[in-house]
Parts: C-alpha cells; structure tokens; sequence
C-alpha cells in the first residue's frame, strides 16, 4: 500500500516537473542577439504555479455602472502624500480632482463617480494599512449640470512631449501592474530608449484581465503603444504576452497591422514568452525580450527600455482620447470560493462588499479561507470584504480553504530549489542563512536589496520555509541600517 | 461576513507540492531496485542488514527527539533514506549489531548533534560506515560472494575487484577469478552487478536506473554526478589506472548518486557543487591509488564534505551585478 501511494505521489512529480525540465534545459541557453527572431523567450530561473486562469479566462469584460458608494484612498501611488482638495458635503462630478499636492513623485486623484462627499477618514486599504479615504455616495447632479469632470481630448501626436507628460500626470496614471509608480515620471526618462514594452505577460496565475484586455480592445494597447512610443522616443514597440495567451495574438496583431501609426511607419511588434512566473517582472521582461539585465539598483531606462502594463496604456490612451482620468479599471474577480469568477471594470473606491451585497459577486461562504487583493503570488491578503478597488488592483481572488494552503515551516533540507528558482540570482537559501544570523552585510554581498520579492522561492520550497517574507523584514532593517551608518557618518 | 476570521498571511499564497516528505520518498523509491537486487544476490543476510539499518535509524531518530523535547521528524523519511543508504553500502555479511550501531552513530552523532536534518555537516550515512570500518576493519572489509557464481562459496574470503587489484593482480586474473573469459565481457558483467561487493553498489545499471531517475524528477541535479564520475575517469586515467574499471568497480556510481548528492552535505551553488565533485573524484583516485584502502569514496565524500561552507562561497553572479567600482590606480585613466 505504502509503495503504491508512493508512485502515485512520484507520477504526479514526474507530471509536475517534466515541463519544468524542458524550461530549465531551455533557458540555460540563455540568448544573445538578434532580436528580430519570432523566437519564444523567457528568462532564467522562475517557478510553475498552477495558472487556473480556465475560471475567468473566457468571460467578456463587465462593466459596472451604479455603486452604492465609493471609497477611493487618497494615496494609491509610490512617491509623496497628497492631500484632499473637498470637503465633506461637498458635490463631486465624475473626473474631477479631488486630492492633488506640487511635487514630481505625486498625481492627483479624482473622483470616480459623481456623488456627495460623505466623510473624509481612514480606512483599511488593498495594502493591509489604514489610509485617509474619501467616501462618495453616488448622486445626481443639480439641473443642468454635467455629471462629468473631464479633460478636453488631446491628440497624442500633434502636441509637445511637455503637453503629453502633463496630461499623462493630470489624468492620475500610474502603473496598473502593481507597483503604483507615477506614469509621468516613467515616461519622462533621462536616457535614450530603445524598447517601449507593453507587459501583457500577466503570469500571475488565476488573473485573466490583461487576457480579456488583448482579446477585447487590442486597438487601445497598440494606440497606447504608439502614444508611449511618441513620448519617450522610443524606436521599437514590443506588445509582450506569454504562451498560455496565444490566443489573444491574432486579435492583437490585426489591430496592429490595421493602427495609424504603424502604417505610418512607427515598429510595433508581438513578442512571445513562456509561460513560466515571474515572466511579467519588469527586470524579467526585459531580459526576456533583449537580452539585457537592468543594472543592480538601476532603473529599466538604464539598458534603453520602459514597461507598462496593458492596463496603464489603456488608461492613457483614455487620458489622451476622450480626456479621462484614471477612475475606473478593469480587474478580475475569481479564486475556489466565487462561485462567479469574471472580468469587471469597475470604479475605483468600489468596495468588495459592495460588489457581494448586489450579487454582482458570488461567493461560497461556507469554503472562503482567504481574500487576496492582487494576484496568488503576490498579492496582499486582506481581512475583510470592505477594501476599495484601487488604481493598482489587478484582481481580487476569494480562496477557498483547499486552495488558502497553510503549512508550518520546517528545517531548510538545502535542496537547492530556490536558488534554481530564483528570477535575480540572490541564492534565497543562503541570503535566509545570512538574514537568520543577523550578517546583514553579508546580506546585502549576496543580494538582498536585489530580490524583488516575487516569491518564487518560497513556493518552491519543500519545507515551506517563510523566504520571501524574511527578505521583506530583511530589506527593511538593512534600510534602516544603512541609514544609521549615514548619520552616524555625518 | 464580518464574525468570521479569514487568513492572514503574507505572499505568496499558493505552494508547490513537492514537499520533503515526497523528495526522501522519491529517494527511496530510485533505490529500491538496487536493494532488490542485492537481496536477491546475497539472499536474506542482506535483507537483514536493510531492514535492521532502517530500524535502528528511525527508533534513533524518534528517541533522540523524543528525549531532547524537539518536534518530531520522523515523518519527513530522512532517517528512512539515511537507513537504507547505509545498508547499502555495507558487506552483506556485516552483523546485525554492528549495523545498528553503524545506523545509531549515523543518526544520533552525524546528524542530531548537529541539529538535525539539513544542519549536519557530514553525510550520516557515510559516517556510520567510516565509524564501522575504523571500529570493525575486519567485518566491514571482508565480502560475500553472490550467490550461482560457481566460485568458493566461502563467505568471508571473497574479495571485490579493487581489493584484488590493489593486491597487485591483473586485470586478466581478476576477471577470470570472477568467471570471466576476456576483459570486455568482466566490464559488461561489472556493469549488470554480478560481482561481490557492499549490497547495494553491485549493478552499475540499476543505481544509474535510480539516479536518472532523481535526475529526471528533479530531485537531483546534474552538475554533483557528472563531476565525480568524469573527474575519476580524468583522474584515473592520468594516474594510469583503467578509467573504465574505475567507474564500474567500488562506489563511485553509486557515491556520485546518491551520496554525493545529500542536500545537506554538498555546496548549494553551481559552482561550488563542481568543484565539490571534481575534489571527490579526485581524492577517490588517490586513495585507491596511494592510499591504505582499496576504496576510497566514502572519505572522499567525507573530506570535500568539510569544504562545503566554504564552496557555498562561489555563487552565481547576481540578476544585474555591477562589479563594485575599482579604485582608481594613479597611472591609468579616470574611472567614473
């Protein structure tokens, strides 16, 4: 008996790790070169989490129109605090700014619904963390008003870079993959670009919106491409999607061979990766697509290249076109407890509950172990149903117990994986040593501030030892280390 | 909604399923025809030693923890694999008591002492055959010979073919003495297993069998074996031994499969893992060569097992290193 639950066990790691095999014989080769080839690329290293992306994969965008209220945090970037421009009672049209501050790192935030401003106060937020929120209720607007806040529509290709960068920051964009980082400030880089690279790749499992995006509005990702393009300079487009979305290619390449600007001349081209996680980390893409490894501390400009999510250029081409702002994205709701996994767009601020409470959102109370803001491998899980949608949201996943696995860490048993699976190279298994004995120089030799976190090792890892969460805490002492050494110094 | 308690925890939220548990199984499972085969040729003396090393490795590993108040281990099967790789590199006719002395000491002083699974610095079960072989010379160097061979069936004259080469014989006598009619034909029988030795090391084709196997589940990787088994055939050759008779005689397959790759003992990094493997065979050669031993893998695991910590130094370049900037030598031109 014992014998034979043991083959069982061992034919389904032999089905497990025969694709992995392939992929780590594939990559070893790693390429350097022509960059013209239709070849299929990827980069060294990663992990092959189950995808589950059949559960929301087929069905169309929804669009939700009425919400009960909204509750839209006041900071959803990375960079500096903004402050709230409205007060409480205030009238709000749908588009109109409601927070800005001065500063480079900042956008502003504008209201996604037109409505009454009921409170100004903090709430928890998709990032775990309580942060000033402004509340809106949904209201019509006095007699012979507009409920729209918005900007004139700006063509892309007949105004100044300087035009196109100040709309891009008025409109609140920001990257929609996750990080929060201000589009302007991305799109304004200091040195010459060679690659504008529209992530597609979308390889956290169980999220298909970027998918539906490709499929749905093609024409909106090649037209962004080209804005970005314009923007920055750029010679060469690169729309990036990976294996498990080939469907999606024929849409988007009849919309690039049908856009404007490519009959014009402009290069926009599809490159093909595996499937494999994280193929839609940044550094990873770039690698992938030039061949180039992004410097150490450096920035995706300093080897000619910048990356935005299909979501983000969706949103500027709105900005541009139709004089948009960001108050609205598109996300996917699914995980082993929906029972109605889909692809929405919704305001930004709507709440969750909400979405549960009109049904729009089913779930199956009895198995829901875990809510996870973002995708399973990285995203953020969360404690309750009332956290907004924010401009960051790529997809909320409602687990079910078989599927929330939690295991207790055990002894590393130093197989090695992953070292094998780390995307940076940083040796996880030894960086922990490091991390564990307190060696933080020797920590930040091997490459902690490198990680980028995306925790493959810790997926990997057969003693489900807590890697990328030491990283996290790890990273944050160094930081805070290095700090006191500078003062100390000064 | 609001009166139950979801989960909490940081990402990422989903899991392999290759667990420890499974990689020891899967361990087990590449040598189990190599354990088949050995009882089969030694017959049930053989299946003793298996099952009494296992034996005495679990009730060790179970009491050790118990007394000590740790949390139990048993359940991972490390001390099942540790038994079994043990056994397998015994004499069949080693004494049962010596075998679980052997598994005890591997257990408990190899690899409890040092904290356990994962943090012990030598190879358990190569530790508990170095502790038989010093404590025992005698019992842990004399050999059965497999059953049918129509040779003397005298159970404890028997040698191995390296003891026999080490005595200054031929390779032409040593064949014959193994029944053998010319060299080509004493290699392939080599290569089938039909020759004496420890239980599980006879067949080069069944411990190649297991270790493809790991190789091909991914529970092993290349780079350990590949390195020994070509550094002794390099090095057996410089030293003007017979390169093909190196690989096929003593340990070495199965060393470089199955000893040689212990996560614990060997370098995590690529780098470190070949030159851990290229010390092994080379330091293999020279005992066999130089040395007192007949057979040299087991202290050759055991010597580059010392020098892991520090293989575990040669990592690979990190994603976007940026070699530190030099200091400017006054000569040259300006660095940035």
């Amino acid at each position: 008996m014992v014998i034979w639950g043991g083959f069982v066990i061992i034919f389904q790691h032999i089905a497990s790790n025969a694709k992995k095999l392939v992929f780590s014989a594939e990559s070893a080769l790693i390429f350097k070169g022509d960059l013209s080839t239709m070849s299929i690329r990827t980069f060294k290293g990663g992990a092959h989490p189950p995808e589950r992306k059949d559960r929301s994969g087929g069905k169309p965008i929804e669009r939700l129109t009425s919400v009960p209220q909204v509750v839209i945090p006041v900071n959803q970037h990375f960079g500096a605090p903004i402050q709230p421009l409205v007060k409480v009672g205030e009238f709000v049209k749908a588009g109109q700014k409601i927070a800005d501050a001065e500063g480079r790192m900042t956008v502003p935030l504008h209201a996604s619904v037109a409505g009454v401003v009921k409170k100004i106060e903090p709430r928890m937020q998709s990032n775990n963390t309580e942060g000033l929120c402004i509340v809106i209720e949904p209201k019509d607007p006095p007699e012979g008003e507009s409920a729209q806040d918005f900007m004139p529509p700006l063509d892309p290709f007949a105004c100044t870079k300087e035009e196109a960068l100040a709309r891009i920051r008025a409109a609140g964009i920001v990257g929609m993959g996750g990080a929060g980082f201000p589009a302007h400030v991305k799109l304004a880089p200091t040195k010459p670009i060679s690659y504008v690279i529209a992530n597609a790749a979308e390889c956290e499992p169980y999220l298909t919106i970027d998918e539906r995006t490709l499929i749905e509005t093609p024409e909106k990702i090649v037209d962004g491409v080209a804005i970005v393009m314009k923007t920055v300079n750029a010679p060469e487009g690169v729309i990036a999607i990976e294996e498990n979305k080939k469907h999606a290619i024929p849409y988007v390449q009849k919309a690039i061979d049908q856009s404007p600007q490519v009959k014009a001349g402009m290069k926009i081209r599809i490159q093909e990766l595996k499937t494999k996680y994280p193929q839609g980390g940044e550094k990873m893409l770039i690698t992938a697509i030039t061949g180039k490894q992004v410097p150490s501390g450096g920035l995706p400009m300093d080897v000619g290249c910048v990356v935005s999510n299909v979501g983000t250029l969706c949103a500027i081409v709105d900005a541009f076109r139709e004089g948009k702002p960001l108050i609205e994205r598109g996300f996917t709701v699914t995980g082993g407890a929906c029972k109605t996994p889909k692809n929405l767009v919704a305001p930004i601020g709507t709440l969750i509950s909400d979405l549960v409470k009109a049904n729009v959102v089913e779930t199956d109370e009895e198995s829901l172990a875990k809510v996870i803001f973002g995708g399973p491998m990285m995203g953020v899980a969360v404690p309750s149903y009332e956290i907004p949608v924010q401009k960051n949201t790529s997809g909320v996943l409602l687990m079910s117990k078989e599927e929330a696995m939690q295991y207790e860490e055990e002894t590393c048993i130093r197989c090695g994986r992953c070292i094998r699976a780390c995307p940076t190279a940083v040796s996880p298994a030894l960086l922990a040593i490091a991390i564990e004995s307190g060696n933080y120089a020797e920590a930040e030799k091997i490459g902690l501030l490198d990680c980028i976190e995306c925790g493959s090792c810790s997926f990997v890892c057969p003693a489900h030892r807590h890697l990328v969460q030491r990283f996290r805490v790890g990273k944050q002492v160094l930081r805070a280390l290095k700090q006191k050494e500078a003062q100390n110094v000064r | 909604m609001s009166d139950r308690k979801l989960l909490l925890s940081s990402s990422p939220h989903v899991f392999s399923p290759v667990d420890t548990p499974r990689i020891m199984l899967s361990v087990v499972i590449a040598l189990m025809p190599a354990t088949a085969y050995g009882i089969y040729l030694y017959g049930l003396p053989a299946l003793g030693v298996v099952v009494t090393s296992i034996a005495a490795a679990v009730v060790s590993e179970f009491l050790f923890r118990k007394l000590i108040k740790a949390s139990m281990t048993v359940g991972d099967f490390s001390a099942v694999v540790s038994g079994l790789l043990l056994a397998l590199i015994l004499p069949p006719s080693t004494p049962l008591w010596m075998v679980a002395l052997g598994a005890i000491f591997a257990i408990v002083i190899a690899k409890e002492f040092f904290g356990g699974l994962g943090a012990n610095p030598f190879n358990p079960a190569l530790i508990g055959r170095a502790f038989l072989l010093m404590s025992f010379p005698a019992a842990i160097t004399s050999w059965s010979m497999p059953k049918g061979l129509g040779l003397p069936a005298d159970a404890l004259s028997a040698a191995t073919p390296l003891n026999l080469l080490k005595q200054g014989n031929a390779l032409a006598d040593v064949a014959k003495y193994f029944g053998a009619s010319d060299t080509g034909a004493f290699y392939r029988q080599l290569f089938m297993g039909y020759r004496s030795g420890s239980i599980g090391e006879s067949s080069i084709l069944l411990v190649l069998l297991g270790g493809l196997f790991l190789l091909g589940i991914g529970v092993i990787q290349w780079i350990v074996p590949v390195s020994v088994l070509a550094s002794t055939f390099v090095f057996s050759w410089l030293l003007g031994m017979d390169p093909v008779l190196g690989l096929l005689t003593g340990g070495i397959v199965f060393g470089a499969f199955f000893m040689a790759t212990d996560y614990a003992t060997r370098p995590l990094t690529p780098y470190g893992q070949a030159i851990f493997g290229i010390g092994i065979g080379l330091i293999t050669v020279l005992i066999r060569k130089f040395g007192g031993y007949p057979e040299g893998v087991t202290y050759a695991i055991l010597i580059m097992n010392i020098l892991t910590p520090f293989l575990n130094k040669l990592r690979v370049k990190k994603y976007g290193f940026v070699p530190p900037p030099k200091p400017a030598k006054p000569s040259k031109e300006a660095t940035k």
